[in-house]
Formats: C-alpha cells, structure tokens, sequence
C-alpha cells in the first residue's frame, strides 16, 4: 500500500520510478506463471518481456528447423542437391493468441532453409496444393527459364527449379507472383544458403530471417518477428557457447517497411554483406533494405544474457527481440 | 378490449391465454426446423461475410501506474482479446473478465503502465484473428475512483447547478403572484418554451451517446422506449394527480401539482445532465472551470422560473413544498454526477436522456392544456408566443456559456 501511495505521489515526475521498478519486479516476476487473472505484481517494460511472462506462441524448439541450417558439405561440383517445397495454405499463430491466413512454403512463415555449396546442381521442386498460383523466385545467378518469374505454377501444378548453386553468400528466395507484395506479406520467402567452395571456419551457426506479418491486412505490419513469431527468442532465448564464434545468416523479408535492421547489445560483430566476399564491416548495427541480407559473425567476450533486436523501436516493442544465453 | 366482446365468446375466455400460445408453439416448431436446415441456404444466394472483428472500446481510464480499457464484443460471433497495444508497442497485461467475449460481453484490460500525464496515447486491442481495434485518448488524465472526496466533489457540483439555480429561480415567485394574468401566462409560455428546448437538447444528446453503442444495443429503439415509458408514465401520474385534487379526470392541472409534474421533468432533464457533466468530469474531457458552473448556474436559474410560474396562479405553497419542488428538480443533477463520475455508462445516458425528452414533451403538453384554459386570450395571445419564444432564446442563450 505505501508503495502504491509512494508511486501515486510521485506520478508527475516519475522517470526514475520505473527504472527502479523494472529492476526490482523483474527478479520478482520470471519464475511466476504466465496467470493474465492472479499476476502478484505488475511487470513494466523489458523486464516482463522475458521467460514466461513473454506473450510469444508456440514451444521450446519450435523454431528448430528454421534456426538451425543444414549441415554444410564439401566441395563437390556437379553434386545433386534435392528439395521439395509445397505451397500451401495454413493458419498461423503469429503473436501470443493471434491466427493468421498465412501462404507458406511447407507450412511455416519463413519457408525452409535451402543449403547448397557452391557447384551442387539444385533442383528445387515446387508443388502447389495452395489456392493461389506461386512460383519461386532465387537470388544468384541463374538461366532466365529458372527465375522464378515466368514458371507460374497454378494450384494443384508443379514445377522444379534446377541451377547451379552460385555465387557463394547469403542468399534468399520468395514467391513472384502478381500481386508481389500480397505473396511476400502472406508469409512465402526463405533463406537460402551457398556456401564457399573453401569452407568457412567452424561455428555456431544460426539463420534469422526478418519478417513482419499485417494481420489486419491495412498495409502495416501488426507484428515484427525472427523466423516467424513475434517475441519468439525473448522468451526462449538463443543459447550460445563464448568458445565459439557465432555465425548468423541475416535476411530481411519484411513487407512494408523500407527498412529492418539488427542491433546486438554488449558486443561488436563481423558483418559481411551478403557473405560473398571477405569484406567486412565491424559494428554492432546493421541496416537492411527489402531483400537485402548477410553474415554476420560474433565472438562474444562476455557471457550472460544479451539482447538483439531491430533498432527500430517500434518494430522492437512489436515482437521483433531476443536474448542471447552466453555460457562457457 | 375485453369489455366489448360479446357473451358467447366471453364463455371462452378463460381458454383464451391458452390460444394465444399456438402461433408462438407453431413459430418454435419452424425455428427448429429451419436451424436444422436451414444453413445450405446460404448456399443459395452467397456466403456470409466474414466478421469484422472489431471490439467497441467503452471506456479508457489511467490510474496510476496502470491504464484500464473496457472493451464489449459488439458482434454476434465470439470476439477473443490477443493482444493488447499502447502507442504502438505491444504490452503486458491482465484481465478483469473472460478473453473470449460472448455478444455484448465486455472485459477490462488491465495494463501496467508508467503513462504520462496530459500526453495523448492510442490503445490498441487485437482479436485472435489479428484484427486491430485502436482508441485515441487526447491527453491522458487520472481517472479518479469513488472515494469519499469525490463523492463530496460531485455531490457540490451537483448542488451548484442543479439546486442552487432551481431555487433561486423559485424566488420569483412573489413577483410572479403580484403580476396580472397575462404575465402569468406569458411566464407559463416561457416555461413551455424552456422545457421543449430541454427536450430538443436531450434528444439530440440522446441521440450522440446512443451513436457511441455497439449496435446490438439499438440505441434508437432504446431512445423510443425511453421517451414513450416516461412521457407515459407522467400521464399517469397527472391523471391521478387532477383526479385527486378535482375529482375530473380530463381537467388541466394547475397551481403545485402542474409545478410538481414541470419539477419532475426539469429533474429528469438534469439527471442526463449531471451525468454527463460527472462522465467528463471524470474521463478528463472537460475542463471543469468556475466558468462553467456559473454558466450552468444562469442556465438553470430559468428552470426555477419555470417551476414557479404554475404555482403563481394557484394556491399558496409552504416553503417546505418550495424547497421539495426545488430538491426534485435540482438533486438528480446530483445523483446523475455520481453515476456519470464513477461509472460512465453511455447506455445510462441514453436511457436518462430519453427519459428527460419524453417527460419535458409531457410536461410541455400539459402547461399548454392548462396555457389554453386558463391564459386570457388562450394559446394564440401575444403574451403566450412572445413568452415560448422567450423561453426557447432565453435557453439558447444562457447556453451559449455551457457549450
């Protein structure tokens, strides 16, 4: 009661109130359930935007698939590399409670991670059971007839995208058919991964894709997301070892917004636009255009939990965080 | 009804209650047929839209350190609150309520959070299908709860505009009593005239607030209810009261029982008014200056007229009568600031409203009654149009300082 006078009283000129707060409620709060009806105290800010409390959907290692890459392989030019994605229809839970009419490449908003080294032959089979007719548009360099563009496949058809991976780097793919904004904002893009024909040194490798999703469908985003929903890393954070450096693959495929960006907290980071060249820039920031994408690498000197986020703000307060769990 | 039915079917009647119920037995046996059914017709001519989703937000309060948004489905299908936003930015929160919300169920949302005073904020609700509902507050205020000051509070301003002017108004009465009959009825006029603006302004508030319900509501048809029950309801009670005092049913009221009748629907008219003074009193959207209650004050001081001219052409009245008539017409102000201040319920409005149109309209028909008997030179003398439209200017103006 007397806290609760204290915070009536000092109302007006409360800047420091809720730093002071967050600090104390925060410690409070993780372990308790997430109970919308009996909360005992209430969480301010980022410090409620962790562990339980977080209204993220889904479970622990959901995001698994889409998270962690394939393995790499050698260089072997001429080697077959085979992927099958069908374009289909499905509801997806977005943010904590919220469904959306999502287009996705086999079920989930961003589709699979496709991975290939630089030389494989990939061929990418595109099936259709949606209700829309897709295609799959690559990034790199390819024959016109494989682009992506012109290869509509109707519902029900299919098709089978075959190139020669290159060149090496972060690349990404996305549905082109018309209307193209509705096909990228319904949730149709992926990462796709060439690697070098020298294989990049050993790390902990993860991929993120920036995505956005206009549930209401106004031409703005709802909700901002990593690899699909939104607030998904803050409440299960990235766990990572400081031994190792981290490798992510950075794509932004956010609709809508000119612009994404990732900013990591307590650490600088190597980061290689669009990996395809060893040219890097060392900063803790990086801006994204529509499409554009690449690696960055991290060698944490601190363990602890960091946060990573857009530096947008409100992109930041709309789902788009995480933390980083550093360990030994 | 019954009355005029002639004797052979009067040997039914006892049967009749149970006739009566066959086109409600046969309208359930087609209801149930139909709803099993009856779907594929859809079928037939189209598909039903898809709902649109969008939650009614009835009141936005800031308490300290926590910001309180109640929120009423306003559409047939279920509505489930998934998430909720401020400025932008998704927040935490909890609820007083259910997350899936029936028609017409409301919830409140209750969000954490260190708000600004007299900064402006927009709230978001988001439904589970990911439809966003957003709110403009203009500058945020506190939303004070009940709390024996603030009944206190509401219970002066109440006092101050409401029984303040009556009474004053009541002090024209020795004035009114030495006038000649014209004047009188000139006054009289005057009080219709008042009362029909009374009416218009009820009416129209009436008519905003019931724009601010969810549909399923039928703000209009509560309108209806409203001014029919009470412009009724005060016909009832007229007729008793001229029944009792002069044993003739259909004879005009006049002198304390026409002045009781014009008190009540003055009262009614300022429980509306009170209401909605104390709702935006209390959701910050008015600036309560002296200004305004001396604006209210000039306004009502008429109202006291008004009351007091019936009694200048009859028997004298005790103080005591006075001063009831004057609490009668002047403490629903009271009361109606309570309520607007700690429970905002713009269905009470409308209905309080309502209820202030169709008792002025009534009271407005029954000064006319007794205008037209008793008024020399009847309804088309000078005096009594010169007096109406007095009435109406007079109301107009004073509300200039109210607006």
């Amino acid at each position: 009661m007397t806290r609760k006078q204290l915070l009536v009283a000092a109302a007006p000129v409360a800047a420091a109130v809720p730093l002071a707060k967050l600090g104390l409620v925060g410690a409070a709060t993780a372990a308790s359930p997430p109970d919308h009806a009996g909360m005992a105290m209430d969480p301010i800010g980022h410090a409620a935007m962790i562990g339980d409390e977080v209204p993220a959907p889904g479970g622990p290692n959901d995001l698994a698939a889409l998270l962690y890459p394939p393995e790499p392989l050698p260089h072997q030019p001429g080697r077959v590399r085979e992927y099958t994605l069908v374009a289909e229809d499905r509801q997806i839970e977005v943010a904590k409670g919220v469904f959306f009419s999502a287009w996705t490449y086999n079920g989930t908003s961003p589709g699979p991670v496709i991975r290939a080294t630089e030389g494989d032959l990939l061929r990418v089979k595109l099936a259709n059971v949606s209700s829309h007719p897709h295609t799959i548009h690559f990034h790199g360099i390819h024959p016109s007839n494989m682009d992506g563009v012109f290869e509509i496949v109707e519902p029900g058809g299919s098709y089978t995208y075959e190139f020669q991976a290159r060149p090496y780097g972060m690349q990404l793919y996305h549905c082109h058919s018309t209307p193209l904004k509705k096909h990228i904002a319904k949730g149709l893009y992926g990462a796709f991964i060439i690697d070098p024909p020298k294989p990049r040194k050993p790390a902990q490798e993860l991929v993120m894709v920036l995505n956005g999703f206009d549930t209401d469908g106004d031409g703005e985003n709802n909700f901002y997301a990593v690899n699909g929903p939104a607030f998904y890393y803050a409440k299960y954070p990235i766990q990572v070892r400081r031994s190792q450096t981290v490798r992510i693959y950075l794509a932004n495929l956010t609709e809508f917004d000119p612009i994404n960006s990732f900013h990591l907290h307590g650490d600088f980071f190597r980061y290689y636009p669009t990996g395809s060249s060893d040219h890097f820039e060392y900063t803790d920031t990086v801006m994204l255009c529509q499409g554009q994408r690449g690696i960055i690498e991290i060698d944490f000197a601190n363990t602890g939990r960091f946060m990573f986020h857009a530096h947008q703000s409100e992109f930041t307060e709309l789902g788009w965080m995480g933390f980083f769990d550093v360990i030994d | 009804m019954a009355s005029a039915s002639a004797p052979a079917e009067r040997r039914q009647s006892s049967h009749w209650r149970l006739w009566a119920l066959v086109p409600l037995l046969l309208l359930a046996g087609v209801v149930a047929l139909f709803a099993s059914t009856g779907t594929s017709l859809l079928d037939l001519v189209g598909r039903a839209p898809p709902p649109l989703d969008h939650f009614n937000v009835r009141r936005v309060e800031f308490k300290p350190g926590e910001i309180r948004i109640r929120v009423t489905n306003p559409q047939r299908p279920n509505l489930t609150i998934a998430s909720v936003t401020v400025d932008d930015a998704i927040v935490p929160y909890r609820l007083d309520g259910p997350a899936a919300l029936g028609r017409l169920r409301s919830s409140t949302i209750i969000v954490p959070f260190q708000w600004v005073e007299d900064d402006p904020y927009t709230v978001g609700v988001t439904s589970s299908s990911g439809i966003q509902t957003t709110f403009d507050i203009p500058a945020a205020v506190e939303t004070r709860g009940p709390s024996p000051r603030g009944f206190l509070g509401y219970t002066i301003i109440g006092f101050l505009v409401g029984v303040v002017p009556v009474a004053l108004g009541l002090g024209w009465l020795p004035s009114l009593r030495r006038a000649d009959a014209r004047w009188v009825a000139a006054f009289m006029a005057l009080t219709a005239g008042l009362l029909t603006f009374l009416a218009f302004d009820a009416f129209a508030e009436a008519l905003g607030l019931q724009a601010k319900l969810p549909g399923g509501f039928q703000g209009t048809g509560l309108i209806l209810l409203g001014i029919a029950a009470s412009y009724l309801g005060l016909t009832f009670v007229s007729q008793r009261f001229s029944a009792r005092s002069q044993r003739e049913r259909s004879a005009p009221l006049e002198g304390a029982a026409l002045a009781t009748l014009v008190a009540i629907g003055i009262g009614l008219h300022n429980l509306g008014e009170g209401l909605a003074i104390g709702s935006s009193i209390a959701l910050g959207e008015l600036a309560l200056g002296t200004f305004l209650i001396i604006g209210f004050m000039v306004h009502n001081i008429t109202e006291g007229l008004g009351i007091a001219a019936p009694i200048a052409g009859g028997a004298t009245v005790s103080r005591a009568r006075l001063a009831a008539l004057a609490l009668v017409a002047g403490a629903p102000a009271i009361v109606g600031g309570w309520i607007g201040g700690f429970l905002t319920s713009d269905l009470l409005g409308v209905l309080f409203f309502s209820l202030a149109v169709g008792a002025a309209l009534q009271v407005v028909v029954e000064v006319g009654r007794y205008v037209a008997r008793r008024a020399p030179g009847g309804l088309r003398s000078g005096h009594v149009v010169a007096g109406y439209l007095a009435g109406i200017i007079v109301m107009y103006v004073t509300g200039l300082l109210v607006a």
